[in-house]
């Protein structure tokens, strides 16, 4: 990763040496050009008409251009109701995920607590081992928390592995600063909302946008616990609609009307309920690299 | 050492209560959502009334273990889920390690960044995307088909055939996760002394073989680390993938535990037959994880914990 480095060595080469880089551009494009043509050939097929797409005329560009379809599926009430679900869960999970997590990860960073191994052990071992689908789902109805907004973001509230994140990130802050606010006779909480939290904010950010990257795109918790139209998801509303397309005979009953192919609903639905995450992508991409490092290994 | 005085532990538990205080929210939460559950497992063992509740259900030991294992079903569901990981190993696991090699090797800095961005970015879409930009791909109008058109093949039904499920899952994985996978290596990669190269250069090694004797040696451990990892989630199985990709007419190869048991439990309520396969499920992938890290902190001296 030195480039003055790479640049020295790149001088002299042999013909095997160009014929291998140049195996590895083309290697590296196709690989990129795999993973972009389903989205170009989604958003073409979103404003293609209906005979084209049921023909599967549409490869790159809209075929019989048209916005018809996505102005009916941006004012289906049912995709409304789902994004408002999931715009609800995300904004409420990220919060008190995040508050949570860096409750725990700080007071777990301080080396002084007693019994702190213990209870980060107490942590760590949920993260190997857990009760399963059935018990957690016999718990949600005892709380009386089926088909509920709660019941998509409660019950994993408390991610070990974004606390891990942050507890390092507490880890790896001055201890002095902590020791001078002691001195000026703060309190914990004190000292940890107005001097230890901001010190770590490039963490947050990142956790955060992790966490709300994974509860925008969570429908487990939905399939498990919700039946209500009211209350889907925006992934599970898309499922719908995407077995809708593959086979439109099929149980789903569809609030479309038949001007619009399966197949431009469905392609318009997966733009919009990508959207978020793809203008998220680029804050998130700042920080992927920390999130994948940080807490996950110990040398 | 000196055992701790015992009143000088409570002095220090007592200077610190708010801090104790802090995490209790935390702890009720993880309790309550996390280790409830687990005692909720005891319901493997009884047969469990949803209205009678575990108090008043009866206990009937290991009658549900007995059911599970001589179902035909759930020994097929697991074969399955053993197959999908296994070839996720095969085919799956080495690409990542592949594309951090690659990229590693170029060195126009604007075509690096921009794979880069590409590749990473399936990552953050979810499986249900995922799932619909896979059928849009495989349907029998889709690219795949097309391209099997132009060198004169019939179109193939992807999507209603069972043999096709499970390759169709593992490439669906490496399409989403195998750029993003490859971050790993590549930190990996840029923490191998510069100084390395230089003296391969001296003594005159080329591009490919500083690739085979520097780089990849260099990430060895990395690589051992993670294939070790990946060791302990085989009965993992990837639910949300299965879900949202696989229907009736490809149960026979694409069902995996997780599905099973979702269908097994919240489908037909057979909850407490449900448990016991969950539970099965969670003792194998505890055993798995519990030792791949031990072999990996052996290993290459490094672990998870």
């Amino acid at each position: 990763m030195k480039p003055a480095i790479t640049k020295k060595r790149a001088i002299r080469r042999s013909p095997g040496e160009r014929a291998l880089a140049v195996a590895v551009y083309l290697i590296l494009g196709l690989f990129s050009l795999s993973t972009l043509y389903p989205f170009v050939n989604i958003i073409a097929k979103a404003f293609s008409g209906y005979t084209p797409n049921v023909t599967g005329a549409v490869v790159l560009w809209p075929v019989e251009f048209q916005t018809g379809t996505f102005m009916r599926v941006l004012t289906n009430p049912q995709f409304f109701t789902s994004f408002w679900v999931s715009v609800r869960v995300t904004v409420l999970g990220t919060g008190l995920s995040l508050f949570f997590s860096s409750l725990a990860g700080y007071v777990l960073s301080r080396e002084r607590l007693k019994g702190r191994s213990f209870l980060t052990a107490c942590f760590v071992f949920t993260m190997m081992f857990s009760g399963g689908m059935i018990p957690n789902y016999i718990l949600v109805r005892s709380l009386h928390m089926l088909d509920t907004l709660w019941s998509l973001f409660l019950p994993n509230v408390i991610n070990v592995y974004n606390m891990l994140i942050i507890k390092t990130a507490f880890e790896g802050t001055p201890p002095a600063l902590e020791e001078s606010a002691k001195v000026d006779g703060a309190s914990n909480p004190r000292i940890f909302l107005s001097i230890m939290f901001p010190m770590i904010a490039p963490s947050v950010a990142a956790v955060s946008l992790f966490l709300a990257v994974g509860y925008w795109n969570e429908y487990w918790s939905a399939i498990l616990y919700i039946t209500k139209n009211g209350l889907k998801p925006i992934q599970l509303y898309l499922l719908d609609v995407v077995n809708y397309a593959s086979d439109p005979l099929s149980g789903t009953e569809s609030t479309f009307a038949f001007q619009d192919a399966p197949e431009g609903i469905k392609s318009a639905t997966i733009i919009v309920a990508t959207l978020p995450i793809l203008a998220l992508y680029p804050f998130v991409q700042k920080y992927f690299v920390k999130g994948v490092m940080i807490g996950s290994v110990k040398e | 050492m000196k055992a701790p005085n015992p009143n000088r532990t409570w002095l220090a538990i007592r200077r610190d209560w708010d801090l104790y205080l802090m995490l209790l929210v935390p702890m009720c939460l993880l309790a309550l959502f996390k280790y409830v559950p687990m005692g909720g497992l005891v319901m493997a063992f009884q047969d469990y009334d949803i209205f009678g509740g575990f108090f008043e259900s009866p206990m009937v030991g290991l009658k549900n273990f007995q059911e599970l294992f001589s179902a035909r079903e759930f020994l097929s569901v697991l074969w399955n889920t053993l197959c999908i990981s296994w070839y996720k190993i095969l085919f799956f696991f080495p690409v990542p390690i592949l594309v951090a090699l690659m990229l590693n090797e170029i060195t126009c800095s604007w075509y690096k960044r921009t794979v880069q961005t590409i590749v990473y970015m399936p990552h953050f879409l979810s499986w249900v995307v995922v799932a619909g930009l896979a059928f849009d791909m495989l349907s029998s109008t889709g690219a795949v088909n097309r391209m099997l058109g132009l060198v004169g093949c019939k179109p193939v039904n992807f999507l209603m055939d069972a043999s096709k499920f499970q390759p169709i899952v593992v490439l669906s994985a490496i399409w989403k996760e195998a750029g993003y996978s490859a971050i790993v290596y590549l930190a990996a990669i840029s923490a191998i002394d510069p100084a390395l190269y230089e003296a391969a250069v001296m003594d005159g090694a080329g591009k490919l073989k500083q690739m085979l004797y520097i780089t990849l040696p260099g990430i060895v451990p990395t690589i051992v680390m993670m294939l070790l990892l990946r060791v302990g989630t085989v009965m993992d199985g990837n639910v949300e993938q299965i879900m949202a990709m696989y229907n009736p007419t490809v149960y026979e190869t694409g069902d995996v535990i997780g599905t099973y048991i979702y269908r097994m439990g919240l489908g037909n309520m057979r909850y407490s037959f449900a448990a016991a396969a969950g539970l099965f499920n969670s003792v194998v992938s505890f055993t798995l994880v519990f030792f791949s890290n031990l072999a990996s902190r052996k290993l290459v001296h490094r672990s998870l914990w």
